[in-house]
């Protein structure tokens, strides 16, 4: 967090930022087009002429010297994938300190209290089914927020900017888990970040899956959430992030019974499948998702074997017996 | 003196052998998908039990369906309608029958006649397994196939593993229910009469 705060102290000192390097805003058909002429039209998107860019160059008004500067790579908007975010028809100024509209940015702005998902989405009837209340209340108990102090904020794993829920409707499986994955990766992948976050100790901090059979494929068919979240039947994605220590580590919470997770799941696979390859090429001939050992419940086939079991030795009693008075019905007859 | 009653019709025959295959079909590739690992697919293995499982469904439901229509749009529905007075006692004589008076050689309390090609016992576990267990087997399946209608949690357990797990449960009794009819099918006139009768249609009294 202190590195962000230091990143941004650079990039406001600069004096004069003009364009140069900027993200190129290609030509798009239909709904991209209209949203760039949109950009192009609004003035307080001009922030964008600048923080689209990883190079800018700069200009000391008072010694007329010009200078290029890398942009940290945090404060580089990408107008194309902002554009098609979900709050692509927000000012800058909408969410910013009044204070960044002027140039240099004053020392003040660089103090604004940014906005959490809460701030606008909270308690708001419009957003009742995304739960934010219930993520927010989830988060408040996860690690994340009693082992920062608070200082973990909603805009750590998701970019405010980039945020689209459609996204996630839209892409295979295998995409939003590496999505779900790459958002946790981001600091618990990277040596330098968790060793700066934490003073526990890096083999305390970074994950720890050897214990896992076939750990490569688990990784890349899970989310890092589905072990290390208390799931809930509510909130649709959860988010208390459980201590390493409560993690999942039993194999049949995922792969057997009665796990919300399975039944959930299998619900998607099943639709997806459905989805792709139609009810007949996906649901019956090739129908991933069934699982081996799902349905396996020891108890039920153990009563069900028996119970098959009494009825065979009913019938092998009642054929011997059968047997036994056949030659003596015959002689009586 | 046994006489000869034309109790299956050719539709019926056709349906029961249908019937049959699709449920052995079903029994097997059930029994697969339950106890088959990685290592060992039992009969069929894994995957393809799993499709052959979800197509002889499907051929079972269009085969009940047709089972359905003609107990309602012919004589042969009127053998799945129980009177409920008097039934306990019925199957009491009829149990009795099978467990101790069969071999004393008692004659048969409800032999095949005219109007009757149940016993008791038979006709309540024939509407149990036809009307009851057989329906809520589609329901289940059918629901695993459109999983999205299935309740996300009912009390504290995942509404899929409980359709999952009744329909297990309901397989089992499938199963019970098979060995049971074919073994009693062994105690007609002689231990063929009845399957001579399900390929010709004429049952023989006795």
């Amino acid at each position: 967090m202190d590195l962000n705060k230091l990143s941004f102290s650079f990039l406001f000192s600069v004096l004069l930022i003009s364009p140069a390097g900027a993200f190129p805003l290609q030509e798009k058909p239909g709904e991209e087009k209209k949203q760039l002429s949109l950009y192009a039209a609004d003035n307080e998107k001009n922030c964008l002429v600048c923080h689209s860019k990883l190079v800018y160059t700069i200009t000391d008004t008072v010694s007329g010297v010009t200078m290029k500067r890398m942009m940290s790579e945090q404060n580089v908007i990408n107008p194309d994938i902002f554009y098609n975010s979900v709050h692509w028809s927000f000012n800058c100024l909408d969410c910013h300190a009044e204070g960044f509209k002027s140039f240099p940015h004053p020392l003040e702005a660089r103090f604004e209290i940014g906005w959490n998902c809460l701030d606008c989405h909270g308690n708001d009837p419009n957003y009742a089914q995304y739960k934010f209340e219930e993520i927010d209340a989830e988060y408040h108990r996860s690690i994340h927020y009693t082992a920062t102090e608070g200082m973990f904020t909603c805009w750590d794993c998701h970019n405010a900017h980039y945020y689209n829920p459609l996204a996630r409707q839209d892409s295979s499986s295998r995409d939003q888990i590496f999505k779900s994955n790459e958002m946790c990766l981001r600091c618990h992948g990277n040596r330098d970040i968790m060793g700066m976050i934490s003073d526990k100790g890096l083999d305390k901090v970074l994950p720890k899956h050897e214990w896992l059979p076939n750990v490569e494929r688990h990784l890349e068919a899970v989310r890092c959430i589905d072990c290390h979240t208390r799931m809930t039947d509510s909130v649709l994605v959860a988010h208390e992030i459980v201590p390493a220590d409560s993690a999942v580590k039993n194999c049949t919470d995922c792969h057997n019974k009665n796990s919300i997770l399975m039944g959930t799941l299998y619900k998607y696979v099943s639709k997806e499948n459905r989805d792709e390859k139609g009810f007949v090429n996906g649901v019956i001939f090739n129908n991933d998702s069934y699982v081996i050992g799902a349905n396996h419940s020891k108890f039920i086939t153990l009563t069900g074997k028996i119970v098959i079991g009494m009825t065979l030795a009913f019938a092998l009693v009642h054929i011997i017996f059968r047997m036994i008075i056949k030659p003596i019905k015959r002689y009586n007859e | 003196m046994s006489k000869n009653f034309y109790h299956y019709p050719v539709w019926v025959r056709l349906w029961h052998v249908m019937n049959a295959i699709l449920c052995l079909f079903l029994i097997v590739t059930g029994f697969s998908m339950l106890y088959s690992n990685p290592d060992n697919g039992l009969v069929v293995g894994f995957k393809r039990a799993v499709s052959i499982h979800n197509v002889s469904g499907i051929l079972l439901t269009v085969s009940y369906t047709l089972f359905l229509f003609g107990n309602l749009f012919t004589a042969n529905g009127k053998h799945y309608l129980v009177a409920m007075k008097g039934t306990g006692k019925r199957l009491w004589q009829q149990g009795y029958y099978y467990v101790y008076g069969y071999f004393k050689g008692q004659k048969a309390p409800y032999p095949v006649d005219g109007e009757h090609k149940f016993n008791p016992l038979q006709q309540v576990s024939y509407v149990g397994v036809m009307y009851l267990i057989l329906p809520m087997l589609f329901i289940t399946g059918w629901a695993m196939m459109f999983p999205e209608f299935i309740l996300k949690k009912f009390l504290r357990f995942s509404g899929i593993f409980l359709t999952d797990q009744f329909h297990v449960i309901l397989g089992f009794l499938v199963v019970i229910f098979l060995f049971i009819h074919l073994y009693v099918s062994t105690m007609g006139k002689s231990a063929l009469s009845n399957f001579r009768s399900i390929i010709t249609g004429w049952q023989e009294s006795h």
